[in-house]
């Protein structure tokens, strides 16, 4: 909200603070101020015109003036033609910056000189009126303007929801004060005004069908208005608040909704058909042209103020245009109503429209503020429009406010905020604040907050006041402890348990991302993962209205990034959540995983020696979370190229799949070359419970064979490999493929995968002779059960 | 030849010997030396043949120690030329094995840990000290846990501070748009004594930009306890930003609002670029708006099954975007999130 220093400081009473000192105690009374904007008005003057003569050369009307400065004269020249002679302007001189930015120049205009410039309301950023020079009510020819406007700052002042009644300057005034150390004279109440005959009940009639949307409406009739512009003063705290003044009867609705936080609305009496005015739903079908010029539907949820037709007006956001005060208008309705918070909130949502009214409404607003606005309106229609007051508003008030009382021991306080705060401190800070303070025989206070603070229901909350405004900077600092402790066992956390594959995963080169878990549905339905996908009803864009079932594509958004940047070839890791949904509850499953992507590989043979430099970094990479064995079965997974995927198989659950991308996929992600990829789930693995037990150092030497298996294109060396495990007898240590060939050396359609073997005994140390023979009978049930032969 | 003649000879090899090694210039050039003078077909080693044949012990005797004393000689002279060779060798290392030390190292191929993880673990860390343990929970919340269990009723106005993304299965179900609802699960959880600190991903509906990005990381911290007080809660901070900030930074407590707390706060830091002096980074009022925190509202335990009239607790929270931010200069949120490698190997 935007204040004016000036309103706020003459209601608070307060005249010896700047306006950054306001800023400090108002941020540290809850209300945080942004922005600090003063209206500089140094180095103008007041001048008198002296004479006024058509510019006798220029092609666009222009007006030469001589203006007396009080020690010296001088000729400025000016578009409006208001500044007669005798009038009393302000006067910026050359080099002067004015309060709208505008720079004065010393200037000649068509041949004349231009010494100066008289000032608009809008350069002095008194309104946004640039029609006529400003004209001032006093101040002699040399004064400085300062002495004569006074000098106002702009602050833009944060309220938080629970504080509705500081959206206006009455209430952050009296924050202001008691922030002070003050308490604000002015009484929350206005006095009544008196009225006249006849009864304003018989000048309307009020009709509240929806008691359960508005709790009061006052309908204030005040007849013989003078529509005109509103004097300068309120102009300018108007346009200081950021509203625009329009006229004087609209102007006062605005001015008192900022003064004490009460939307109202005037309107012309003689539109009000049947002169009444029934607060109802709106029926199905009705439209009502609004101020704004928007003809808007309305639906039977949205609350309206309609006359004996049709609605006027929709409650707490906007008037309609037809029953709106103009230049003609003589009689006002002057509306002062309390509406539903949740339900003008959702008539805002639905029309998409927010006004002043509905910001400060949707908070929830106290009814008994209603009949303070409708008070202070009355009065100063009567003095700024001439209006006539009738006695006897219609005031229906079908839901009075419950008092509040709140009983509490001052003990509370201390016990919650950790600081000893004397009985007088806090009775003074709760008086600051307008709380009533009865003090109970057992030593309990009784508290009764003002009308307007329906944020106070319990002790935490009087504490809260309390602890405001004796200053928390002075509460002392301390630590929990000393306390019972029963014990949470310090286990790691999972994130920190998995940072071990983290740190593996770097070390084999792989760089962490951290991706949005928001992705595109669009991009998941085309890839073919977008199964038990949770799609969001709101999405701020297509990009970003699913969330992610497989963490792949996301690293593949990550490389195609990277190599449109000019980094064609990346290592990536992420450990993420992934959403999946579930058909036996509303909440998706959120499992953990790893996904790793390594790209740019040139060729088939790259791309298998990347997959297997994979597989070794994510077995390392287990490995540090659980020791394990992994196992691998080919497999052809979605994303993945058919013929180099495998399961990834732990403790015989499979957990993912490990492989090269499918070229379809990188031509999706526009990247060029082959890639390698690996996504599963790391909580099975997380689960395992394996403890890690040292193995003795061996004692006796090992004997290294290697083994060149020629077999069938389809014998995988896994199968191999068991088969050498089975018949290797326990002296086998190891066995590990460590080559694969192809060519002139083995013949058409087999291949030679050669393992390397370590032949050792705990007892003694082996002979040749002894693993010559082993491997021998190896060779046999090698050629046996897959038809190999040997090479040399 | 007579036994004297003999140890004669003897003592002529060896000075000969001891002459020649003290004059070789090369390993090789001693390796040969010592075949000529020490090996089994050189003239000293073929001695002991010649004198075994000799009657008398006392001549054995005498020769053998020519023998022995000219061997030693000829063994002790190749051992200290082999050294002073080796010496002069080394002496020469600076000009003969010279590198351009100046020339850049070869980087090892290993990757990095995102700046965020760094960060969250930083954080993590020195809560786990203060006592505190991890908790996680899910980020597809339902309204209860988000909002309603934490005074946050329907179709509130105080809902409009946190837009929130909501799904198309369920009217019920949204993303979390705080850390908080794990303030509930925690309670129900754990009983008393409670002290958690929760990261993890959040969501707010506001459109991406240097400041905003609709998915951004939490953490937050919440303690429940007998008799805790908006001291602890100040005290815990404070521990909390020195162990993050170091000790020269100062803190400030502003009231503010929040439904779930009371009372609530926002706490800023005193600026590091300008040590408190007034700055750019800090809009020149020398705080940086760092967390928001308060006491839980009763509503709040007493909805997470803690009887509010035994107990109190605090809780407060951050983005740990806008600490990476202020600690290494980053001014744009976006660039967490795109994973630009030249920005992830900076840290």
């Amino acid at each position: 909200m935007r204040v004016s220093y000036e309103w706020l400081t003459d209601l608070a009473g307060v005249r010896d603070v700047t306006p950054t000192q306001v800023a400090e105690v108002l941020t540290m009374a809850g209300f945080p101020v942004d922005e600090v904007r003063p209206i500089d008005l140094s180095g103008l003057q007041v001048g008198r015109v002296l004479s006024q003569r058509p510019h006798p050369a220029s092609r666009h009307p222009l007006w030469v003036h001589e203006v007396d400065l009080g020690d010296h004269v001088r000729s400025i020249v000016a578009g409006a033609a208001n500044a007669v002679p005798g009038s009393l302007v302000a006067v910026a001189l050359p080099g002067t910056t004015v309060p709208d930015g505008t720079v004065v120049r010393d200037a000649r205009i068509a041949g004349i000189p231009a010494q100066g410039m008289m000032c608009s309301e809008r350069e002095l950023l008194v309104s946004d009126d640039h029609g006529g020079i400003m004209l001032l009510d006093g101040g002699k020819p040399g004064q400085a303007l300062e002495e004569v406007l006074p000098f106002d700052a702009w602050l833009d002042v944060e309220v938080t929801p629970n504080r509705p009644d500081c959206l206006s300057h009455l209430g952050l005034a009296r924050e202001l004060a008691a922030g002070l150390g003050r308490r604000l004279e002015r009484p929350f109440m206005p006095a009544f005004v008196d009225g006249i005959e006849p009864p304003g009940t018989e000048l309307i009639a009020v009709e509240i069908e929806a008691p359960d949307l508005c709790a009061r409406y006052i309908g204030a009739p005040i007849t013989g208005v003078r529509v005109g512009p509103s004097p300068r003063w309120l102009r300018r705290r108007l346009f200081a608040a950021g509203v625009r003044p329009i006229n004087n009867v609209v102007d006062v609705t605005n001015y008192v909704a900022l003064e004490y936080g009460q939307p109202l609305h005037a309107f012309d009496l003689t539109r009000i058909r049947g002169r009444r005015i029934v607060v109802r739903r709106a029926r199905p079908g009705e439209e009502l042209l609004c101020l704004d010029g928007q003809l808007r539907r309305l639906d039977s949820e949205m609350l309206v103020i309609a006359d004996a037709e049709a609605p006027i007006a929709i409650a707490g956001l906007i008037g309609g245009e037809e029953s709106a005060v103009s230049e003609a208008t003589t009689d006002v309705l002057l509306e002062a109503a309390n509406f539903d918070g949740v339900s003008v909130r959702a008539t805002s949502r639905a029309l998409r429209l927010r006004t002043e009214a509905s910001t400060r409404f949707e908070k929830g607003l106290s009814p008994e503020l209603a009949q303070a606005g409708a008070r202070r309106a009355a009065a100063l229609l009567a003095q700024l429009a001439h209006g006539r007051v009738h006695l006897n508003w219609a005031d229906r008030y079908p839901r009075p406010q419950d008092p509040v009382r709140v009983r509490f021991r001052p003990e509370q306080v201390d016990a919650l905020l950790g600081v000893h705060v004397s009985l007088q401190e806090m009775e003074s800070a709760l008086r600051r604040l307008d709380f009533q303070v009865q003090i109970q025989d057992d030593g309990s206070w009784d508290l009764l907050p003002p009308v307007y603070r329906l944020d106070i229901h319990i002790p935490a909350d009087v504490a809260e006041e309390v602890g405001r405004l004796y200053g928390y900077d002075k509460v002392p600092a301390t630590l929990p402890g000393n306390r019972r402790f029963s014990w949470v066992a310090p286990l790691p956390s999972q994130e920190r348990r998995l940072d071990g594959l983290r740190h593996v995963l770097a070390g084999a080169g792989f760089t962490e991302a951290v991706t949005l878990a928001l992705v595109s549905g669009a991009l998941l339905d085309r890839l073919g993962v977008a199964e038990r996908a949770m799609r969001v009803l709101n999405p701020v864009s297509d990009e970003q209205d699913t969330m992610r079932t497989t963490l792949l594509p996301s690293l593949l958004q990550v490389a195609a990034l990277n190599a449109n940047r000019g980094r064609p070839a990346v290592s990536v890791f992420e450990v993420g959540r992934v959403y999946l949904r579930r058909a036996d509850r509303p909440q998706p499953d959120e499992p953990v995983r790893l996904g790793a992507l390594r790209t740019g590989l040139g060729s088939a043979e790259a791309g298998r020696t990347a997959f297997l430099e994979l597989k070794g970094a994510l077995e390392r990479a287990l490995d540090a979370l659980v020791p394990l064995q992994v196992a691998y079965q080919r497999d052809a997974a979605t994303l993945f190229h058919p013929g180099r995927c495998a399961r990834v198989v732990v403790a015989g659950r499979p957990v993912g799949y490990l492989g090269e991308l499918h070229p379809a996929v990188l031509r999706d992600f526009d990247l060029d070359g082959r890639a390698v990829g690996v996504e599963l789930d790391l909580e099975p693995v997380l689960a395992l419970d394996v403890p890690r037990r040292a193995c003795p150092l061996p004692r006796f030497p090992a004997v290294h064979r290697d083994l060149a298996v020629v077999v069938a294109e389809e014998v995988e060396a896994a199968t191999l490999e068991e088969t050498i495990r089975g018949a290797g007898g326990e002296l086998l240590e190891s066995a590990l493929a460590f080559d694969e060939y192809r060519g002139s050396q083995v013949p058409e359609g087999k291949k030679s995968i050669a393992f390397t073997m370590t032949f050792r005994s705990p007892e003694r140390t082996l002979t040749d002779a002894e693993v010559d023979a082993r491997l021998e009978r190896l060779r046999r049930v090698l050629a046996d059960r897959h038809g190999a032969t040997f090479r040399a | 030849m007579s036994e004297d003649g003999l140890a004669q000879r003897a003592r002529e090899i060896a000075a000969e010997a001891v002459g020649a090694v003290a004059r070789a210039a090369a390993p090789e050039e001693l390796e040969r030396l010592r075949v000529t003078y020490l090996g089994s077909r050189s003239e000293l080693m073929a001695m002991p043949r010649a004198f075994r044949t000799l009657a008398g012990a006392e001549e054995r005797r005498v020769l053998g120690q020519a023998f022995n004393a000219a061997r030693t000689a000829i063994e002790a002279a190749l051992d200290q030329r082999a050294r002073e060779l080796e010496r002069s060798r080394l002496a020469d290392l600076a000009e003969t094995e010279a590198i351009d030390v100046t020339f850049p190292g070869i980087e090892p191929r290993i990757g990095r840990l995102h700046v965020l993880t760094r960060v969250q673990r930083e954080i993590e860390t020195v809560m786990e000290r203060l006592g505190y343990h991890v908790e996680v929970g899910p980020e597809v919340e339902t309204d209860w846990y988000n909002f309603e269990a934490l005074n946050l009723p329907p179709g509130h106005a105080v809902r409009d501070m946190q837009d929130t993304f909501f799904f198309t299965s369920s009217e019920d179900l949204l993303l979390r748009t705080h850390t908080s609802p794990m303030q509930i699960r925690a309670m129900e959880r754990l009983q008393p004594p409670i002290y958690v600190i929760v990261p993890g991903r959040t969501y707010r509906r506001d459109a991406s930009d240097a400041s905003h990005s609709p998915q951004f990381m939490q953490v937050e911290a919440l303690a429940v306890d007998e008799g805790l007080t908006v001291g602890d809660l100040k005290g815990t901070v404070m521990a909390f930003a020195e162990g993050v900030w170091g000790a020269e930074r100062r803190i400030r407590f502003r009231p503010n609002f929040f439904p779930y707390t009371e009372p609530s706060f926002e706490f800023d830091v005193s600026c590091g670029v300008c040590a408190g002096r007034g700055c750019r980074t800090c809009a020149g009022t020398g705080w940086l708006e760092t967390g928001g925190c308060g006491m839980v509202h009763p509503n709040v335990l007493r909805n997470g099954g803690v009887d509010p009239e035994r107990y109190t607790g605090f809780a407060w929270g951050l983005g740990i975007e806008r600490i990476a931010m202020l600690r290494y200069g980053i001014d744009d949120l976006r660039l967490f999130y795109e994973n630009d490698l030249r920005f992830l190997e900076q840290f």
